[in-house]
């Protein structure tokens, strides 16, 4: 276990988005390329509107990843991404959604969302490897927008970041989903690695 | 086929959450009976046993309480079943009364107790250590770190017990319930059927004249256990050198870590242990003595420390122990916090730390769905009662009704609480108290809180937020349900039957999104005195969606004529409403047609769904 380079991967969201079901698929994919994977979860309170934070650790075997520990980041929603850089090494990659899901203050017009400029710069601040996409809408466009949570996954198997490619996801996604969500999120990891590249 | 998780299938890998991985154990011991209460982080424990149940070849119930799981499981094993009790641990202060006397009794068919503890508050009122527990009453404790040893401590405390006629513990902490790591499967034996029950009353029934001797033999087992910890596969030791590291639960993975992190594992000596209680005290003063200094690794309360600092004086050792003078006391620890620790015994530089630090967002609190029942309680509470009344709260979603602009929560201590803190509030207050209990709350403690409160002649006003099921831990059945996952449930208990059952005279039932209703019942109630009640009937949405596969029909939508007063939105803080420039919108997608806001504003429509 020593000889294997520890990746932590810090993944965020909002409940609902399916965090979970995409952290799972990740945990899968490292466990089918033979190599040592410890997964995390918190949830309880999240299921209603919270935040829901979750953990890929490749060649560790601690679940957790303390503030600076994290070589990626992967936020699901921009806000989320900006609240979970203190996790992030600094340099570290972080590859984002740029839609947000606004929280009760600023729907009920109490506060305001951060424009995505501004997350783009404090990001910046931490890392000059980043990259977004608007995942929801390619979850959309594939058939479901939970898949776009497949989509920032399949991107960051394209980046070259992880052991293995986006094939290895794409194995995973048929052998664990049933048959009605494969087409979807083989679709959405597709359109993923394309929006990368874009 | 059967599940993969009863599956006879030894040398199969497969990436389980720590909390299948327990009932995967359970199984591979031949499990006869398991008894629960959920409760986060354990319950995806009962939820999957629930699930497979059907197939299964042991006995499952959801317990009304942990008390009563404990008390269940306590019979079962007496009877000679292999029994598994699982609870969270603010659970077992509800079960401390049984757990005390089981380890008195003895457990002839086995009895293991999953305390779920949450170092970090995660989902819980307090970070309290249950390895106390398992001290107070004279329990063995395993402890596991990863998913395959959840699995394994499982099955051989399970073993374990059965062979000592002891209960143990299984401590974990949320990391633990809800990491996912790949497990190797062993084989499923026939669980066959329980021992059945040998009468013995001298060691089973507790009179003082039993109890004495119940206690020596206490002791007793405890020291044949002390002979299993030396000897367990699960407490280890590695590495070399002259500082030494004590650790248990997760932090055997945090100082595993740290140690690989930091390049240090050359020169540092570690005792994991697994078996962590009773002590093994043989192979804890070999360490000691191999070291020079010593720093104990544990999560929360400085428990292994003080056993090893007594251990050292009475053998009178020269040796340095440090623990919660260089970890902290509260919440979590991270692999950087144990390196940084490291570093500083080793005399190494600790690594600069230099994490981001991002400009504050807009929070984003968890809040209650798009379509909650309890909004249309709480609203109407707040409407007829205002700032005068004491809202005494109780542990539900419902708890999140103390954000504004709801803010119908101002005390809570405890499951069940609300009715009896509420009465005791009254009484020193002269004001009048509304205590919100869910249904499942409600079965779980809160009927012993209703007989006090009219015995008493108590004033208080009960509120049974009554949404059919157990929403906050993820729609466990209880008592009073219609349906589960598994179909219909043939021996409902009535709620209201209940309450007049025990006394109340006055108990009315609305739907809480028919407003008129529900703020005329709260009037009237609030004319009177003493014990009264009020049941607010109404499913969780999400539940229905679950169960039944129904949503509403139809949605809310914002009219043009809308005079941008939001109201709504400042009253009700809905989720599927948003402020859209001057006016107030519905989003339609996250509507689930309740209706209440419809009763608020005037301008506020429903409409087809899909319209």
């Amino acid at each position: 276990m020593n000889d294997i380079k520890p990746i932590r991967i810090f993944m965020t969201g909002v409940g609902g988005q399916g965090t979970l079901t995409a952290t799972t698929m990740l945990a899968r994919t490292v466990l089918a390329a033979g190599l040592p994977v410890t997964s995390g979860e918190i949830h309880g309170m999240a299921q209603r509107g919270g935040v829901v934070e979750s953990t890929v650790l490749i060649g560790c075997k601690s679940p957790k990843i303390g503030h600076g520990e994290a070589d990626i980041l992967l936020g699901f929603e921009p806000m989320e991404t900006v609240r979970a850089l203190p996790y992030l090494k600094r340099g570290g990659l972080v590859l984002s959604s740029t839609e947000f899901m606004p929280p009760l203050s600023v729907a009920m017009g109490k506060q305001a969302c951060p424009s995505l400029d501004e997350i783009k710069t404090q990001v910046a601040a931490c890392t000059d490897k980043a990259h977004y996409m608007n995942s929801q809408t390619i979850g959309i466009e594939a058939g479901a927008v939970q898949s776009g949570n497949i989509a920032l996954l399949g991107a960051l198997c394209a980046t070259g970041a992880l052991p293995f490619g986006p094939e290895a996801l794409a194995a995973t996604i048929k052998a664990n989903l049933p048959a009605k969500l494969q087409a979807v999120n083989l679709k959405a990891l597709e359109l993923g690695v394309a929006a990368l590249d874009a | 086929m059967a599940h993969s998780l009863l599956a006879d299938a030894p040398g199969h890998i497969d990436l389980l959450l720590g909390n299948e991985a327990i009932v995967r154990g359970a199984v591979e011991a031949g499990l006869q009976v398991a008894t629960c209460y959920p409760g986060t982080p354990s319950s995806e424990v009962p939820d999957t046993l629930f699930r497979l149940s059907p197939e299964a070849r042991y006995s499952f119930e959801y317990s009304v309480n942990e008390k009563v799981a404990l008390e269940v499981a306590g019979g079962a094993t007496l009877a000679g079943a292999l029994t598994l009790c699982t609870m969270k641990h603010v659970g077992v202060n509800v079960a401390a009364d049984p757990l005390m006397t089981l380890c008195y009794t003895g457990t002839p068919g086995g009895l293991l107790l999953l305390s779920a503890d949450d170092p970090g508050c995660h989902s819980s009122q307090n970070e309290q250590d249950n390895r106390y527990y398992a001290r107070l009453a004279g329990m063995p404790v395993l402890e596991p770190s990863t998913a395959q040893e959840a699995k394994d401590m499982t099955r051989d405390g399970l073993l374990l017990s059965k062979k000592h006629g002891a209960p143990f513990m299984l401590r974990t902490t949320t990391r633990v319930n809800h990491l996912r790591g790949p497990v190797e499967f062993g084989p499923v034996p026939d669980p066959g059927k329980p021992d059945g029950f040998q009468r013995n009353p001298s060691k089973f029934v507790p009179i003082p004249a039993f109890s004495r001797p119940m206690h020596v033999a206490l002791l007793e087992r405890l020291e044949a256990l002390r002979q299993e910890a030396e000897n367990s596969p699960y407490n280890t030791v590695t590495g070399s050198g002259s500082l030494g590291i004590v650790c248990s639960s997760i932090s055997r993975a945090y100082v595993a870590d740290a140690l690989a992190q930091s390049g240090l594992a050359d020169r540092v000596k570690v005792l994991g242990l697994g078996f962590s209680h009773p002590l093994p005290e043989t192979m804890c003063l070999d360490f000691l003595s191999s070291v020079s200094r010593l720093l104990v690794v544990e999560e929360l309360e400085p428990i292994l420390e003080n056993d090893l600092r007594v251990l050292a004086q009475k053998n009178g050792l020269d040796v340095e122990i440090l623990g919660k003078d260089v970890l902290p006391r509260c919440n979590e620890f991270t692999v950087s916090m144990v390196e940084d620790a490291i570093c500083r015994l080793t005399g190494e530089a600790a690594p600069v730390r230099d994490a981001c630090q991002p400009a504050a967002l807009p929070m984003r609190p968890p809040n209650l769905c798009a379509g909650c029942p309890h909004r249309g309680s709480y609203f109407a509470a707040r409407k007829v009662f205002g700032d005068d009344a004491i809202y005494s709260s109780d542990i539900g979603c419902y708890t999140l009704g103390l954000l504004p602009p709801l803010k119908a929560a101002d005390f809570l201590l405890c499951m069940g609480s609300s009715i009896s803190a509420g009465g005791g509030a009254a009484l020193a207050s002269g004001k009048t108290v509304l205590a919100f209990i869910g249904d499942s709350t409600y079965f779980h403690s809160g009927l012993t809180g209703v007989a006090n409160a009219v015995f008493n002649k108590h004033d208080v006003l009960i509120v049974v937020l009554d949404n059919r099921t157990t929403a906050m831990t993820g729609h466990q059945p209880h008592p009073g349900v219609d349906k589960t996952i598994l179909g219909d449930n043939d021996s409902r208990l009535d709620i209201e039957a209940s309450l007049r059952g025990l006394g109340v005279t006055e108990v009315r039932e609305v739907n809480p999104f028919n407003q008129k209703k529900t703020i005329a019942a709260f009037e009237e109630l609030k004319t009177m005195k003493g014990v009264r009640a009020l049941i607010a009937k109404e499913p969780c949405p999400l539940f229905t969606r679950r169960i039944y596969k129904k949503v509403a029909p139809q949605v809310a939508y914002v009219a043009e004529s809308c005079t941008g007063r939001f109201e709504c939105l400042d009253t009700l803080a809905c989720p599927a409403m948003y402020r859209d420039g001057d006016h107030a919108a519905v989003n339609p997608i996250l509507c689930n047609g309740c209706m209440l806001c419809l009763q608020v504003c005037g301008h506020i429509k429903a409409k087809k769904r899909g319209s």
